[in-house]
């Protein structure tokens, strides 16, 4: 605004603001004894609030290791606040302490790590439960987190929250273009780095690391399984949604265009997971099988059940004791038959689920061995209730 | 007029840490008994042999238990003893579970000393403190050990040995 002439004739003229230009404030200061401005000591007559700029707070996040090196989106109060109405938790509440730095994982913490994973405010449900399930005696996440290995954190998605939430079990599940998919996962890495403190060279030792450690969640395609989907097989009602958190190398591919035999596709599978360097092949334990539509219709049609595939998969993944035994842990006597290892202890180490979009490729992910086993819990409530809806946590504050 | 634009804060990603404290044991002037916990992982039998040549340690107890992975019940009540040393700590899981399960026998009353690798033992102290545990005695050999010749271990335990020595003199 252009600054008015205060000069009066005879007068002089009082010292005005610049920056203040009200034609009121003009008249008062022009008329006033002491000369003073009443504006001038105020800091300002309004107040704009902004958002933070992305940018700017992704650097900054970014300098104190506190990202996953992609931008975020700033965790203000107000976002933290509407992630925090999808709980029916109190901010201040521990859902689990997390290792190594022993961090308190508060809802709160957790809704910060989850907005600036860019998640949507009614994934915290998935997100809180996953969070619980890392921190399970069972799932070693000292382990998981400090190992040199470059195992991820799975998120398997089962239930009524799959259709919800939107999450991707078609094609492309495990790769880019869903929301849910690539932000849930990000929001348990993001929540490992920040309230665990695996920070990648710090807390976080992964020798190399692996892309699956950005986000590696999808939902199970329930509708295109000839199977029971994992959490029915886990003890869960089918209307039940559950998180299954799974340590699983990135998946490896296998393609199988011709196979029309159960046995010749599940050898194409059990041919792909038997490899030599994983950490199953000296310590056995759980193998992830992500079977593609067609290659589980194929496998069905065939008469095998799901209880056929996991038997086979677990009796014929085999490597050699020579080529096993030579990880970091010493490869136990026990393990080996004939020269053999079976990388998987028993067939309920098969974790096997229908995944995928059209197309004859199934998926195989390594777990970490014998040190760490897959937890499945249901979306509940505070008081045990399974929650029917997302909606269910924001009501029941 | 004037306007203040104010950008509003962003919320502090960083947890709040749980506070513990777990009592170091002080290793008695005789040593009766010594438990040498092996993790498997390769090497760490040879350098807890060479430790046990080079210190004379008569009868010890021999205990194995799994490197990434935490000791059993039994494998930690084998290990409780005047003192234990641990061995190795070389990567992130098997330190990790190296100093973990060295706290719990600190928690039972058993002095303990682990060996980790030099690369590795910063991370180690870093857990050992997140654990309560900032006094835990953690000695250091040269990384690395795995894939290396029988003669390369018993020469880096000797840093080792000398560290122990002090400790226990």
């Amino acid at each position: 605004m252009a600054k008015k002439n205060t000069k009066k004739k005879g007068t002089e003229a009082p010292q005005v603001n610049e920056n203040c230009s009200c034609l009121i404030d003009e008249f008062i200061v022009q008329n006033s004894p002491d000369k003073e401005r009443l504006c001038s000591i105020q800091e300002a007559d309004f107040e704009v609030f902004t958002d933070p700029d992305a940018k700017k707070v992704s650097n900054k996040f970014y300098i104190k290791n506190q990202t996953d090196g992609l931008p975020i989106i700033p965790p203000t109060r107000s976002r933290v606040d509407k992630f925090l109405k999808y709980s029916d938790l109190k901010p201040e509440e521990i859902i689990a302490i997390l290792p190594p730095k022993r961090g308190k994982a508060t809802m709160e913490k957790v809704a910060i790590n989850a907005v600036m994973a860019g998640c949507l405010s009614n994934f915290m449900p998935v997100i809180q439960h996953a969070v619980k399930a890392v921190s399970q005696e069972k799932f070693n996440l000292p382990g998981i987190n400090a190992t040199t290995h470059p195992i991820s954190i799975c998120a398997i998605i089962n239930g009524p929250v799959s259709t919800e939430l939107a999450i991707n079990s078609g094609a492309g599940c495990l790769g880019p273009g869903n929301i849910a998919n690539a932000t849930i996962g990000r929001a348990l890495r993001l929540s490992m780095i920040n309230i665990a403190g695996a920070v990648p060279g710090i807390g976080d030792h992964a020798t190399m690391g692996s892309p699956a450690k950005y986000s590696f969640c999808f939902a199970e395609a329930e509708s295109e399984s000839p199977w029971e989907p994992l959490h029915v097989e886990r003890g869960y009602k089918s209307d039940v949604s559950t998180v299954t958190m799974m340590a699983a190398e990135a998946p490896q591919n296998v393609n199988d265009h011709r196979s029309t035999k159960a046995e010749d596709l599940l050898g194409t599978i059990i041919h792909t997971a038997a490899v030599a360097g994983c950490n199953n092949s000296h310590v056995p334990g759980e193998i992830l099988i992500i079977m593609g539509s067609e290659h589980a219709k194929t496998v069905s049609d065939d008469g095998w059940t799901k209880d056929d595939v996991k038997k086979y998969i677990h009796e014929k993944t085999i490597v050699t004791a020579e080529l096993g035994g030579r990880g970091g842990r010493k490869l136990d006597e026990k393990w080996i038959t004939d020269g053999m290892v079976k990388i998987t202890r028993s067939p309920e180490d098969v974790v096997l689920v229908v995944a995928g979009g059209p197309g004859r490729h199934s998926m195989v992910s390594p777990g970490f061995g014998t040190s760490s086993e897959s937890v499945t819990l249901p979306l509940t409530l505070k008081d045990g209730t399974a929650a029917k809806s997302m909606d269910d946590f924001k009501n029941n504050r | 007029m004037k306007v203040k634009i104010i950008e509003r804060e962003v919320l502090n990603p960083l947890a709040d840490t749980e506070a513990l404290e777990v009592e170091i044991n002080p290793i008695p002037e005789k040593i009766g008994s010594i438990s040498l916990v092996d993790n498997t992982k390769p090497n760490a039998d040879v350098l807890l042999d060479t430790i046990r040549k080079n210190l004379k340690f008569k009868n010890p107890i021999n205990v194995r238990k799994p490197a990434g992975a935490p000791g059993t019940d039994e494998q930690i009540k084998q290990a409780q003893a005047d003192l234990s040393i641990l061995a190795l700590g070389d990567c992130g899981s098997c330190t990790t579970w190296l100093i973990l399960d060295a706290i719990k026998l600190e928690k039972q009353g058993t002095p303990t000393i682990s060996v980790c690798s030099d690369i590795f033992a910063p991370f180690a102290r870093e857990l050992a403190e997140s654990y309560g545990a900032g006094g835990l005695r953690i000695v250091e050999v040269e990384h690395p050990l795995a894939g290396q010749s029988r003669e390369s271990i018993e020469n880096k335990g000797q840093k080792a040995i000398n560290q122990i020595k002090s400790i226990i003199d």
